[in-house]
């Protein structure tokens, strides 16, 4: 269920990139993007049983553990997610400085 | 010595030059140097990282393929720090960044490293745009790239959930032995639409006007050329192995694909602009090249991809050097420019020719070439819809070069360093040779290389 979640968080974000033309609010699509496309991630590996993935560690079940893998691809993607949000508001910055706005349609030379 | 240096000595580089800024761009020469020495020093094979063979840990995969990427790649990327140096010294940096990643990109086999490399060199692609001052197209760029990488990513998980292993050739294997293909028809066209979003396929490229349309003497040639070239090679390596399109996605592939060249070279016809032509035209080449990955037709897809980047190296260090120096990028306020610089003027008409794919150059052999196995391959309404648009380009084209030579009573003067001209002479020249003599590489067969790329094992 919770995959269904996290796509409809991903299709919000989509959308509002596509919508939006101010760029912090597009930044901020971009991030809510990103978190239902890490939120996908860790529910592939995710299991209501699973426990931790120590290997002498097992339940009545026997050892059934938490994938581990997208949770160390999800630090990867957060990592990578700040840098460009960081970098999308250093450009930001840069449009306002330059056109004294944050709206694309303002600046003049916005396709 | 191993393959992994050629990522790791420019990214380690990248980090340290920031300490000394003054030397960023030689330190940046000096590793491109080195990695193109390493290439003729290192030997094929799979490299292991950490002690965690494959499908387990993360390999590095070289081969002729990869060699021949990785070659025009450092080549190119020395070139264009050269003729910079002074000018856009300060972005020796990131050209290291770029560096790093690209190679990355061309040489991992597991895939969400590649998605790793992909973010990197993206990174630096949009601080490579940011360096046309135009902030607003440099931030669209972002927005779509970041989307882009975003549904790449969603494309692997899923595929990561569905065989439970991220190595591409261990995936391979279980997509033939899971033997239905509907499975994963998802995950390869949200995997091509974000590699689409890179490697300039219409309709996913809306970024390429605002950057290129405005670009210089280095952005230009390192979006146009060198991202545009490392693109290619690794959507040709995915496409040849991991996407096997077939049926219906097969079918809207190559129609986005036919589509993308016929709209590309029609908008370069269109346009009064004369980056935007030539942005238009390498729009329709991209598109060419992967429609050649779709079909199987490897070998040439790769000398494409090599000319391609040599060609339109000359053309955009050519026309934003002008445009620089006279401030408007019209064409008709560029008659006339070759008048003064005849050397400049035959290099560029020699790369344009090329391009169009005329005999005596090596475009025309590649042309000839691909054309042909298509018609092996009884594809005649691709092989039409090519001549179409190879028509519209000879048109535009032409219409550009008599413009560029015959000027009016306008008078511009634009000066080209003698490192701009040597680097001019040399590519058109190479351009030329081997459009004569092609023994080299047609002795080289790289169909067998490129499947075994992946399949290293």
């Amino acid at each position: 269920m919770i995959q269904y979640a996290a796509i409809i968080l991903f299709v919000f974000g989509l959308y509002g990139l596509f919508v939006n033309r101010n760029v912090i609010k597009m930044i901020v699509s971009l991030n809510i993007m990103e978190i239902g496309l890490n939120i996908f991630i860790i529910s592939i590996g995710f299991n209501y049983e699973g426990i931790a993935p120590i290997l002498t560690s097992t339940t009545a079940n026997g050892l059934i553990y938490v994938d581990p893998l997208p949770q160390a691809l999800v630090l990867t993607a957060i990592v990578i997610g700040v840098g460009t949000t960081a970098l999308g508001l250093a450009i930001a910055k840069s449009i306002h400085k330059t056109y004294n706005t944050f709206e694309l349609d303002e600046t003049g030379d916005a396709e | 010595m191993s393959a992994i240096l050629l990522v790791a000595v420019p990214l380690l580089v990248a980090f340290l030059s920031i300490l000394t800024k003054k030397f960023a761009p030689y330190l940046l020469i000096l590793v491109g140097l080195f990695n193109l020495v390493m290439l003729f020093l290192l030997q094929d094979g799979t490299v292991i990282i950490g002690g965690f063979d494959q499908p387990l840990g993360i390999n590095l995969f070289l081969n002729l393929y990869s060699r021949i990427a990785l070659l025009l790649i450092n080549g190119l990327i020395v070139i264009i720090a050269l003729l910079n140096i002074r000018e856009y010294g300060k972005f020796g940096s990131i050209l290291l960044l770029a560096m790093a990643g690209l190679n990355g990109l061309v040489l991992t086999v597991d895939l969400f490293n590649f998605f790793v490399f992909l973010e990197i060199s993206g990174i630096a692609a949009y601080l490579i745009s940011a360096s046309n001052k135009k902030p607003t197209n440099t931030f669209q760029y972002l927005a779509l790239g970041a989307v882009g990488s975003s549904l790449f990513l969603f494309g692997l998980i899923i595929l990561y959930a569905m065989f439970g292993t991220l190595n591409m050739s261990a995936m391979i294997t279980a997509i033939t032995a899971n033997d239905n293909y509907t499975d994963v028809i998802l995950p390869f066209t949200l995997m091509f639409i974000g590699l689409g979003v890179e490697a300039k396929l219409l309709p996913f490229n809306s970024w390429v006007k605002g950057v290129l349309g405005n670009s210089n003497t280095m952005s230009g040639p390192m979006i146009a050329s060198v991202y545009a070239a490392a693109l290619s090679f690794v959507l040709g390596r995915l496409i040849d192995k991991l996407f096997v399109f077939e049926g219906t996605l097969l079918t809207v592939v190559t129609v986005i694909l036919t589509a993308g060249i016929l709209l590309g070279d029609m908008m370069a016809f269109s346009s009064k602009k004369t980056r935007e032509i030539l942005l238009f035209s390498s729009v329709a080449q991209a598109s060419i090249i992967a429609l050649l990955f779709v079909n199987g037709i490897l070998a040439w897809a790769v000398w494409l991809i090599v000319a391609n980047a040599l060609s339109k190296t000359v053309m955009f260090l050519v026309i934003n050097k002008a445009v620089k120096d006279i401030g408007c990028d019209e064409t008709k306020s560029l008659r006339g420019l070759f008048t003064n610089n005849i050397i400049v003027g035959i290099a560029f008409t020699l790369a344009t020719l090329s391009v169009m794919g005329m005999p005596l150059l090596v475009g025309f052999i590649i042309k000839l070439r691909f054309l042909t196995s298509l018609a092996a391959l009884g594809q005649i309404w691709l092989i039409a819809i090519i001549l179409i648009a190879s028509l519209i380009e000879g048109i535009y084209f032409v219409r550009l070069l008599v413009k560029l030579w015959f000027k009016e009573d306008n008078e511009i003067s634009v000066k080209y360093n003698v490192s701009f001209k040597l680097v001019f002479v040399i590519l058109a020249l190479a351009l030329l040779v081997f459009g004569t003599y092609t023994a080299p590489y047609k002795s080289i067969t790289i169909d067998d290389s490129v499947t075994e790329v992946i399949l290293s094992d």
